[in-house]
């Protein structure tokens, strides 16, 4: 149904003409091919909703208006800032599009390492500003073009960094928070006027309403801005690069080393794995380039590298020898970043990891260790700016499997894992053959380490509707595997339960179906009272999961 | 009344059901200015499903419950029933410690465990736990991460709530469940150690951080029955110092630069009166080394671990008093009157009997809050002037800074002893208390732990906050059946 000129009016006059549209060409805009990165929404022709408008607040205060409204007139409203997936797009055709871009300022508290950010500030700008006075900011796997916002408040936002920076949710501080309601919540010390050093509290954090495990994805309200925690940053204040894209390059001083770890076994590579975690010495760690495959990433690497080179370069570049030898060398591999705070810091961190190698058996891949590619890795992985590249082989990628636990669990499984990728891509050609293990993510997902986040890049082409329907076969495999290994959630399945294939919310009954008889269904139930407690209306959409308490049976 | 003893006893067993005076009046009253009032009952709890039973009896009964796991000697007044007819739920006597797992640096442990049985217990396996400094010898582990009682090691705090990782826990509704990655299930640990999931991500399970809201809240939510901890590996080398400075903002200075580079593992600024309380044995001693001791001292914990221990710390010391020097201080093992190697046995150690803070006086109240450490100097002055104000002699106030979450923020904690016996100087204290509590929370305090006359200072400050604690104890403590009084305004 279309807004009527009155409700339209009334938005209208919140955020001036020039910041609402109703035009048809904007709003198409505003949709996205749900299978673009999530195969379970296929086909291909099947798009998240129309919006009824596409609406840009400029501050808090519109925006606090504008859920005022949407409360009065009953519509869903969904705020998004760099729209990564479907998660960023609404859901109902009920409901209107908020686009945060013009709240885009960052402030920096130098002295107590903190950043203030609103939604349109994005990890490439806020790491930019944060690198100038010294500090730098944890940029999460969804790459340094994406919202600080969407990826502290929203969703999991896990990445290189974090084995030293912490997780996204680790690093958030108070929040300004509009509530689905319409009220205004600053969390923690913000709250009580005393800055925004502090997200807990006071007493029980009510902070744990905005996110857990992950973010609440635009579905409890509109945060308008959070503090993030920064972290040190010993390099220039401006980081110097080289190159063409999209091989930037970055020459850093000597306090920074870049390398790749390569094992001869997964049991090696997990007790070095562990002794990272342990050690304390590494300030970034992420298998990158494994998501090309285990057998082709030498010569990708190589391909990109090349201002000339393209993907046909592929096939002679895997019958070159030498890479041939290099690739099998790196075949578990992780790239990790040292950075000394003074000489005597990174002489004792190599010092360290060359023991580690040691004790582990170990090595450093030559190939990596070249000039030119260990400037083009340490910029990639310190800015993580190269997203694009996840859509190279087939336009599309898919994270499955998502071995996301401790490293010796999850790389004892890796192998098997990997042969039943390789056998399908080798017998049913829906997804790219790229040598099976295409695993990849992050040394740690918890500050300090405990866990490591992985998923195998499944790439399929999402404008076909053959690609999409084996990608969704092949994962309907990799999950009984999992569940066969009692390794839970395949990641290909996480977004399963909180959309429709049709791109529409799921019914509160097609939840409690799905919730009823999790392993623990009372996590749902509370969830549903939250939801009622806060956002009475129901304004936000089926990405917060809830279970109607009477089904198990509680008031 | 009978009646309700018969069915308490139904629950946890005649003798965990207490009425004699002497157990009536060990709960009616603690150390701190809150108003005694005795309980009608202490019920000492064994297990989980005791503690569920007792809950779902509380709500059909509309019994207030007190949770309690730590031994007394209690002081913040937190465990000192506001409701007439309440039952003290005392968890000091599971002291169970139901999982060491190096490989994760993990542990699980029940309430009733305290530091210095946890640390024994790790050292076997070559490990510690971060500590809070000194903390008394009956407190539980697991009241003082949910307390969020803030630790020597700030670098070691990926989050304000670090150690505390997953719980069990009965919310104030009687539901029983486990939170963070043991959330996910199943809900029965030996199976998740079976298939080697040690409880190690705090948060969720799923879209709400439930852990969080157990944290600070004094009971309010729920009773927990087990709590996992991030451990760290026991040090191999392990050598203090100690920086002196004159001025405050001095030493937060080299606080602010050592921090910065993720030099350090313990940092934290006392004054000579904190510090001498920590150090004396007797009250005789503290005068003496109060008289001796520098205006304020940074004391500074380095060690090594597993892998080159030696080189570890012998960098960072010389990279420490490097960053010392270029704040016109100097990094040194020793200041007249002390070791520093005497200060980390005292501070990274369970306090010996009686608590070291009553040393002075016999008696304290301590004042506590979190702010950034550059507003330290404006709380201490605005302090200072309230206590000359008052008549209360400014040089026994203990200050206590420290740096929590990387250094992001502080814990700021004044000490003011007194001579409990004498009762002027009772009445003067505790007018002190409410007069600079007061004072702090108008400048900008923000008393995140807010503890007795806390919460009413804090909570009147932001309508929405309170609303929004208001909901969320209504859902999972619906009756009000879980230490009501505490965390109103």
């Amino acid at each position: 149904m279309a807004l009527t000129a009155e409700i339209y009016q009334a938005f209208e006059d919140v955020v001036g003409q020039r910041n609402i549209s109703q035009d048809k060409g904007v709003l198409e805009s505003y949709r996205c091919i749900t299978s673009q990165s999530s195969a379970h929404y296929g086909p291909f022709d099947h798009k998240t909703p129309l919006p009824q408008a596409v609406i840009m607040p400029g501050s808090t205060e519109e925006v606090q208006k504008i859920i005022k409204l949407c409360n009065k007139y009953k519509i869903q409203f969904k705020a998004s800032t760099t729209f990564w997936s479907a998660m960023g797009f609404i859901g109902s055709e009920n409901a209107i599009q908020l686009d945060m871009r013009r709240m885009k300022g960052i402030e920096i508290d130098e002295k107590n390492m903190i950043a203030v950010v609103e939604p349109y500030a994005i990890g490439a700008v806020v790491q930019v500003e944060a690198m100038k006075v010294g500090l730098n900011c944890n940029i999460p796997g969804v790459g340094c073009s994406s919202s600080v916002v969407a990826s502290t408040a929203g969703w999991v936002g896990f990445g290189p960094t974090s084995i030293s920076m912490g997780v996204a949710g680790e690093n958030m501080l108070g929040a300004e928070w509009v509530l689905p309601d319409g009220e205004v919540l600053r969390t923690g010390s913000l709250g009580a006027g005393a800055g925004w050093f502090n997200g807990e509290g006071p007493g029980p954090s009510t902070r744990s309403v905005l996110r857990g495990f992950q973010g609440t994805t635009g579905t409890m309200g509109v945060c308008t801005k959070v503090a993030i925690r920064l972290h040190p940053w010993p390099g220039p204040t401006c980081i110097p690069t080289r190159g063409q894209t999209p091989a930037y390059k970055a020459s850093l001083p000597d306090n920074f080393k870049c390398y790749t770890l390569c094992y001869p076994s997964w049991e090696a590579w997990a007790k070095g794995a562990a002794m990272l975690h342990e050690a304390e010495i590494v300030y970034l760690g992420h298998r990158q380039f494994n998501m090309f495959g285990r057998d082709i990433k030498a010569a990708m690497l190589r391909i990109l590298n090349d201002p000339n080179g393209q993907l046909a370069d592929l096939e002679p570049l895997l019958q070159d020898p030498e890479l041939k030898k290099q690739n099998e060398l790196m075949k578990m591999d992780i790239q990790v970043v040292l950075a000394g705070m003074t000489a005597r810091d990174i002489a004792y961190k190599e010092k360290v990891l060359d023991r580690i190698l040691e004790l582990c058996g170990g090595w450093k891949s030559e190939m990596m260790l070249e000039k030119d590619m260990q400037d083009y890795v340490l910029l990639y992985l310190l800015r993580l700016g190269h997203k694009n590249l996840n859509y190279t082989l087939c336009g599309s990628y898919e994270g499955n499997y998502g071995l996301s636990s401790n490293v010796f669990v999850a790389t004892a499984v890796i192998e098997e894992a990997s042969e039943l990728k390789d056998k399908w891509a080798k017998t049913h050609t829906t997804i790219a053959d790229t040598g099976g293990d295409s695993d990849m993510g992050s040394l740690s997902i918890i500050g300090g380490g405990g866990a490591m986040g992985w998923e195998f890049f499944v790439n399929f082409d999402a404008y076909d509707k053959a690609s999409i329907q084996g990608t969704n076969d092949f994962i309907d495999e990799t999950q009984k595997w999992m569940t066969s290994k009692g390794l839970g959630v395949d990641m290909g399945r996480w977004n399963q339960d909180i959309r429709r294939k049709d791109g529409l919310n799921f019914t509160q009954e097609e939840h409690d179906a799905m919730y009823v008889n999790a392993a623990q269904p009372l996590v749902f139930a509370y969830q549903w009272k939250v939801r009622e407690a806060v956002n009475p209306n129901h304004l936000g959409g089926s990405y917060y999961r809830t279970l109607t308490p009477s089904k198990i049976g509680l008031a | 009344m009978n009646a309700t003893l018969n069915q308490l006893a139904g629950i946890v067993g005649q003798a965990g059901v207490s009425t004699t005076p002497e157990s009536l009046a060990a709960y009616a009253s603690d150390s701190s200015f809150a108003t005694p009032m005795k309980p009608a009952a202490v019920v000492k709890v064994q297990s989980a499903e005791q503690v569920e039973a007792l809950v779902k009896w509380a709500n059909q009964t509309q019994t207030p419950l007190v949770p309690v796991s730590s031994g007394a000697p209690h002081y913040k007044g937190d465990t000192v029933a506001e409701m007439p007819g309440s039952v003290i739920v005392d968890l000091s006597g599971m002291k169970k410690i139901l999982n060491i797992n190096r490989q994760q640096r993990m542990a699980v442990v029940e309430p009733g465990v305290t530091y210095g049985e946890l640390q024994a217990a790790l050292a076997k396996e070559g490990m510690c736990l971060s500590m809070p400094l000194a903390p008394r010898a009956t407190k539980s582990v697991a009241a003082s991460v949910l307390d969020l009682e803030p630790r020597l090691n700030a670098l070691h705090q990926w989050n304000y709530t670090e150690p505390l990782r997953c719980t069990e826990v009965t919310w104030g509704d009687g539901n029983r469940m486990f939170t963070g990655e043991a959330g996910a299930g199943p809900r029965d640990l030996e199976k998740q150690w079976a298939a080697q999931k040690w409880q190690v991500s705090p948060t969720g399970p799923n879209m709400l951080d439930f852990y969080r809201l157990l944290t600070a809240s004094q009971g309010t939510m729920g009773i927990v029955t087990w709590v996992s901890l991030r451990c760290e590996l026991l040090p191999q080398v392990e050598r203090t110092y100690l920086v002196p400075a004159a001025k405050l903002e001095d030493v937060n200075e080299f606080a602010y630069k050592t921090l910065r580079v993720r030099f350090s593992d313990g940092l934290f600024v006392m004054n000579g009166a904190a510090l001498a309380s920590l150090m004396g044995g007797n009250a005789e001693e503290v005068k003496t080394l109060k008289a001796e001791l520098p205006t304020y001292v940074a004391v500074v914990n380095v060690v090594g671990r597993e892998l080159l221990p030696e080189e570890r710390v012998q960098a960072q010391e010389q990279d420490i008093a490097e960053i010392a020097q270029a704040c016109g201080l100097q990094l040194l093992p020793s200041v007249p009157g002390l070791r520093a190697e005497q200060v980390r046995a005292k501070a990274f150690e369970p306090s010996q009997v009686p608590f070291w803070k009553e040393t002075a006086k016999g008696a304290f109240q301590d004042i506590f809050f979190t702010t950034t450490l550059n507003r330290t100097p404006e709380f201490i002055e605005a302090v200072q002037k309230q206590a000359i104000a008052a008549g209360y002699p400014v040089e026994d106030i203990g200050v206590y800074i420290q740096p929590i979450n990387m250094g992001v923020g502080c814990h700021c904690e004044f000490t003011l002893p007194y001579n409990a016996a004498c009762a002027k100087e009772s009445a003067r204290a505790k007018k002190l208390f409410v007069d600079i509590s007061e004072t702090i929370s108008s400048m900008g305090a923000y008393f995140s732990r807010p503890h007795g006359i806390w919460a009413r200072l804090q909570l009147n400050k932001d309508a929405q906050s309170t609303i929004a604690l208001k909901k969320v104890k209504g859902i999972f403590d619906p009756n009000g059946i879980l230490n009501p009084g505490k965390l109103s305004v």
